[in-house]
């Protein structure tokens, strides 16, 4: 028997990508097993988690669409069979091509300004480690709308992708798990959702003694491992963490127990604000001013005569304050530092006010404080290769949820503050970022730390000056014209507020240009007919979408409205190279850095073809090739130019014909080993096949933004948010002169200190505005992460399932025990889950761990067409959430949260 | 020598690797998992806690499951691996019913998940055990297999069982008992480890840390 073990990366999971071998038998892949030739290398040797173990199944699952089809039947809808014709791959790329050309020759943008070519891909992050070279493609093509949403984006962790990128290069925020005793975790379920890595660094840490508390409505997996579960009331998390901060600032003697150097000379907090909001600025410089006790007067931040900045107090002094679009006001008037104000702000948030709305006792509060700053170790220090940094293990993690829609903004904030007061940003044992996905170079987040304006970091953001503001959206989301956080990066559009194309083409708003369908949209690892907010409305609006184009792993309930499919080559049948290590998402941190192959391991099963080549003959047919190829010899896509200072491995000009996917690869893999080894080692693809994946080191240094900071002389834009204040201002002054009042409520969110609102209201609202009462709608509709599914691409797989029953919450909806009897519903019942707009279905799944408010989906199901997957009878909540403007939050996010009724069937 | 298994509680997430690696290294049919994580509940609201825990045949050293059988295919080794000859057994069930810990599947009917087997379970088919009791065997394929190789079994991957190689909490310690130097004897002997239920009698091989 002819036995092999083939290297590939699995990135399943927004968390990964690991590393593992496929076991290959006369030809045929039987299993997979962890990476043992990566062990030293990867930060959990070398372990693949159950995802990956479901790959070989992926790959011979029956159920896949085994060929091109194209769609004979033109009525679209659920209850119209599509019809489909199989076809050759020749036919289908001409189909395709040729309503690429026809786009072409009418203009790449339609009349109301949109790209006439929309392209989705699913499992945020996820796509470009499968894309092969789609993405080289797409840049040759010019413009086209990624905005289209398939729920990723606005149900992710939106608000921290946003402002983390914004306060310190956090498109997420981890733990320094390895060096950190305290966890508060709102609803942070790491131990489903991150990864390998994730799941191994806190099995260590728990070993080791990490006190773990997890505040969150229901007990998730991750609640497992704590050391205390809090119930708290959903979406009411920042009220605690409010408190918190009042708790440190108003009932312990904050000099005492707070990093006042840190706050001093890491965060604006000495900055002084002037009646109007702004800081006080120096007439001629425009820096803003701080306070020096010594001098007993205004010194710009920067001026080193000041000695003693004041972080309290109130003092008569003159300067400029500088509003919305540059407007200056000359001031002298009694200004205050931002932490005074930081502290006013707090004051009303006491234990006893958030146990009341939170559910959670003020001593519980008042302990979990006392924990933090006891944990906190103000003063310690700590020596990492050499460097000796402050040393803070405590952090405070958020979840999905938390993260994300009305209330995130809050959150964020006060979570970085927490950090801030302790001086836990940044630094070991506190909250880190893991990647950048706004800021370039995005390889690592430490060199996106640039000088900005006021001693921060430069952070771009989408222009709202009246001369610069991008009024005429240029895609379906808007997010130039309507999030300036979202700034502008190849991620942005994915980030923007992505449901709204859903809501706008069924409901035009007052003086918005009118949303039109793309005349082509291709759609990749995507079902936004499940994983969007209130289907129903997703796949109404499909039906009238001119040409699909999606690549098909199995029939699913997006791709029964496509005209096109095409069979998706997957994990285990396409060839990649792609970057592993350094600091990634969820909680990835490596002490080397490299690339990793993903590859073919076996000859396919059925008629599939690469991306790469997919891409490329795309690029032929439709007249872009050189353009393409210009493309991947500058990165796209791939992220590694072909031509360096040390190597030159471009496709020339004048390229005898379309490369194959080989081809281009080969040469990937010889500027990536080049780049990462100024020019000194070269393998090509053929030596990745056999080892791979290739490795340099990576200092565990550039964990810490601490450093980069330091050394640039630059503080965090903490706690006082004056520029978020400006910005937001300038946005409602832009839309109030288009006339546009329907962003109001959003507009308000940008305060210079977010207070609390009662969130969970704004979702009780639903019920009102569909003329029901919220009376009707006792429970809150939550979901929670599966390991099992997250991401995966993989409901169809039936071994998956077999293995996820065993974990509470498949496949069902859970629900408190005792509330259950109270309602009739034993084990298993079959229940109706009814909101204001919508119903759904599951067997009841009775728990303890459940508040009694709450009921728990977990992930997002609710097939109808998937094979398999449509036999779970799993209830889902995006059957019955709104897709709503009013649930919508200034970064254009919402929520997994949903006033539901409950009755046993 | 006698191997043994040390689960310590306190690294497991229930993320079922263990299980699904188990079932791809045995090729066990559809709805047969000879071990699996245990999803469990202790207390009432609000005072309740979540555990996880991992559940097999537990290799005993005085296994009920072995004197009960009618044929003498339930069978136990010198080195303590409790373990089926396919061949002997007619699937009467008595070895189930006498396991306090549930942990023997009698595989009526080898199905595949599909209407017909895919090449990788047509390739992996293991039709001897059609119709007979089957369990968790500690991987005894692959340890005598890494010890002919001069591998040490729960330190060397291609010696060790399949669940230690692939929990990705490193829960799972393997190895020789009576060695009181092996990662398990270290642990058991720490006082730490405790077995499942040690009131049934059986001297369980595999042992707990629970805090």
């Amino acid at each position: 028997m002819a036995s092999e073990r083939i290297p590939v990366y699995c990135y399943q999971c927004v968390a990964g990508p690991d590393l593992l071998k496929v076991v290959v038998e006369d030809g045929v892949a039987v299993g997979v097993e962890p990476n043992d030739d990566v062990a030293a290398e990867h930060p959990a040797g070398g372990k693949v988690c159950v995802r990956a173990y479901g790959l070989v199944q992926k790959l011979y699952n029956p159920a896949r669409i085994r060929t091109p089809m194209k769609r004979t039947n033109p009525r679209k809808g659920r209850g119209d069979d599509p019809g489909w014709a199989p076809i050759s791959w020749d036919e289908a790329l001409d189909l395709l091509a040729g309503r690429l050309t026809r786009i072409r020759e009418a203009g790449l943008v339609d009349e109301s300004g949109y790209p006439r070519l929309a392209v989705t891909f699913g499992s945020g992050g996820i796509a470009p480690a499968y894309l092969g070279t789609m993405a080289a493609f797409l840049a040759a093509w010019g413009p086209v709308d990624q905005g289209i949403g398939s729920g990723q984006g606005v149900k992710c962790y939106h608000s921290e992708h946003l402002y983390g990128e914004f306060w310190h290069r956090a498109f997420t925020v981890a733990a320094d798990t390895p060096r950190c005793e305290l966890v508060l975790s709102f609803g942070y379920n790491g131990d489903a959702s991150g990864g390998v890595t994730g799941v191994w660094r806190h099995a260590e840490a728990r070993v080791r003694g990490l006190q773990w508390v997890q505040l969150e409505p229901h007990q998730s997996v991750t609640a497992a491992g704590a050391t205390e579960w809090v119930p708290i009331r959903p979406k009411t998390d920042a009220a605690v963490l409010f408190a918190l901060l009042h708790v440190i600032l108003h009932e312990r003697d904050w000099r005492a127990v707070c990093d006042v150097d840190f706050l001093t000379r890491m965060t604006a907090s000495p900055y002084l604000v002037g009646p109007g909001g702004y800081y006080l600025r120096d007439p001629e410089t425009r820096a803003p001013l701080v306070w020096d006790l010594d001098r007993g007067r205004a010194l710009p931040f920067d001026d080193p005569r000041c000695t003693r900045p004041a972080l309290e107090g109130g003092y008569i002094a003159a300067g400029v304050e500088v509003g919305a679009d540059g407007a200056a006001r000359t001031v002298a008037d009694r200004v205050r530092p931002a932490f005074a104000l930081l502290r006013e702000h707090v004051r009303r948030y006491s234990p006893e006010w958030a146990a009341g709305v939170a559910d959670v006792p003020a001593a519980t509060i008042r302990r979990l404080a006392a924990a933090y700053l006891e944990h906190a170790r103000v003063g310690a220090t700590i020596e990492i290769d050499g460097v000796r940094y402050p040393h803070r293990p405590v952090a405070v993690l958020l979840g999905k949820t938390v993260t994300n829609g009305w209330g995130g903004y809050e959150c964020c904030w006060a979570r970085t503050v927490l950090a801030a007061l302790v001086g836990a940003l940044e630094v070991p044992g506190g909250i880190l970022g893991t990647t950048v996905r706004l800021n370039r170079p995005a390889q690592n987040r430490l060199d996106a730390v640039r000088p900005g304006p006021d001693g921060f970091m430069e952070q771009p953001l989408n222009a709202t000056a009246r001369d610069r503001w991008q009024g005429a959206p240029h895609v379906r989301n808007a997010y130039r014209t309507l999030v300036p956080l979202a700034d502008d990066s190849p991620w942005s559009a994915a980030l923007g507020p992505a449901h709204l194309p859903w809501l706008f083409m069924d409901d035009t708003p007052a003086q918005w240009p009118a949303p039109t369908v793309p005349d082509v949209w291709i759609i990749y690892r995507t079902n936004p007919a499940i994983s969007n907010w209130d289907t129903g409305r997703v796949e109404r609006m499909l039906e009238r979408f001119p040409f699909i184009a999606a690549f098909a792993y199995t029939q699913d309930e997006t791709n029964w409205y496509a005209d096109l499919l095409l069979p998706e080559a997957t994990d285990l049948e396409s060839l990649q190279l792609y970057r592993v290590g350094g600091t990634k998402y969820i909680e990835q941190y490596w002490r080397h850095t490299g690339w990793a192959i993903r590859q073919p391991v076996v000859a396919p099963p059925n008629d599939t073809r690469d991306l790469t080549d997919i891409a490329t003959e795309l690029a032929a047919r439709v007249g872009l090739l050189d353009r393409y190829l210009e493309a991947i010899n500058r990165g796209a896509g791939t992220t590694v130019p072909l031509k360096g200072p040390d190597w030159d491995v471009t496709f020339p000009a004048a390229t005898s014909g379309p490369p194959t996917s080989e081809d281009i690869w080969d040469r990937v893999c010889r500027a990536a080993t080049r780049s990462l080894t100024a020019g000194a080692v070269e393998h090509d693809l053929a030596w990745f096949r056999r080892h791979g994946a290739f490795f340099v080191p990576f200092p565990e240094t550039r964990y810490y933004l601490h450093g980069a900071m330091v050394a640039r002389g630059l503080r965090y834009e903490l706690p006082y948010q004056e520029r978020i204040m400006r910005v937001g201002a300038e946005l409602a002054a832009r839309l109030r002169e288009r006339g546009i009042t329907w962003w109001d409520a959003q507009l308000d969110e940008y305060q210079p200190l977010p207070g609390w609102r009662d969130f969970p209201a704004i979702w009780r609202g639903t019920a009102s505005a569909a003329g029901r009462t919220p009376a009707e709608f006792p429970f809150w509709l939550l979901t929670s992460r599966s390991m099992q599914y997250s991401w995966g691409s993989n409901v169809s797989l039936p071994i998956l399932a077999d293995v996820a029953r065993n974990v509470r919450g498949h496949f069902g909806v859970m629900l408190n025990r005792g509330v259950a009897r109270g309602l009739g519903i034993a084990e298993g019942d079959l229940v109706e889950i009814a909101s204001p707009t919508g119903r759904t279905r599951g067997r009841a799944i009775l728990r303890e761990g459940v508040r009694p408010d709450v009921a728990v989906a977990l992930q997002q199901f609710g097939h109808w067409a998937t094979p398999f997957a449509r036999e779970l009878g799993m209830p889902s909540l995006n059957e019955v959430a709104s897709m709503d403007l009013a649930l919508t939050d200034a970064t254009g996010s919402g929520a997994d949260l949903v006033p539901v009724a409950i009755r046993r069937m | 020598m006698r191997w043994g298994m040390v689960v310590d509680l306190r690294r497991c997430v229930g993320c079922q690797t263990c299980t699904i690696a188990c079932k791809q290294e045995h090729a066990l049919p559809a709805g047969t998992q000879w071990r699996f994580v245990a999803d469990c509940e202790v207390g009432e609201y609000p005072d309740v806690r979540r555990v996880f825990l991992p559940m097999q045949c537990m290799h005993c050293a005085e296994p009920p499951c072995v004197p009960v059988c009618p044929t003498g295919a339930s069978r136990q080794r010198e080195d303590g691996i409790v373990w089926v000859e396919y061949g002997a057994c007619v699937g009467c069930g008595y070895c189930a019913v006498s396991c306090p810990y549930h942990a023997r599947h009698l595989v009526h009917d080898a199905a595949g998940y599909f209407d017909r087997p895919t090449p990788s379970e047509a390739a992996s088919a293991r039709p001897e055990r059609h119709d007979v009791m089957t369990k968790c065997t500690f991987c005894k394929e692959r340890v005598d297999r890494g010890r002919q190789e001069g591998l040490v079994p729960g330190v060397d991957a291609a010696a060790t069982p399949m669940c230690a190689v692939a929990c990705i909490g490193g829960a799972i310690a393997f190895g020789d008992l009576d060695d009181p130097a092996s990662p398990v004897s270290v642990l058991v002997a720490a006082g730490r480890a405790a077995p499942l239920m040690p009131e049934c009698g059986t001297r369980p091989s595999v042992y707990y840390i629970v805090e």
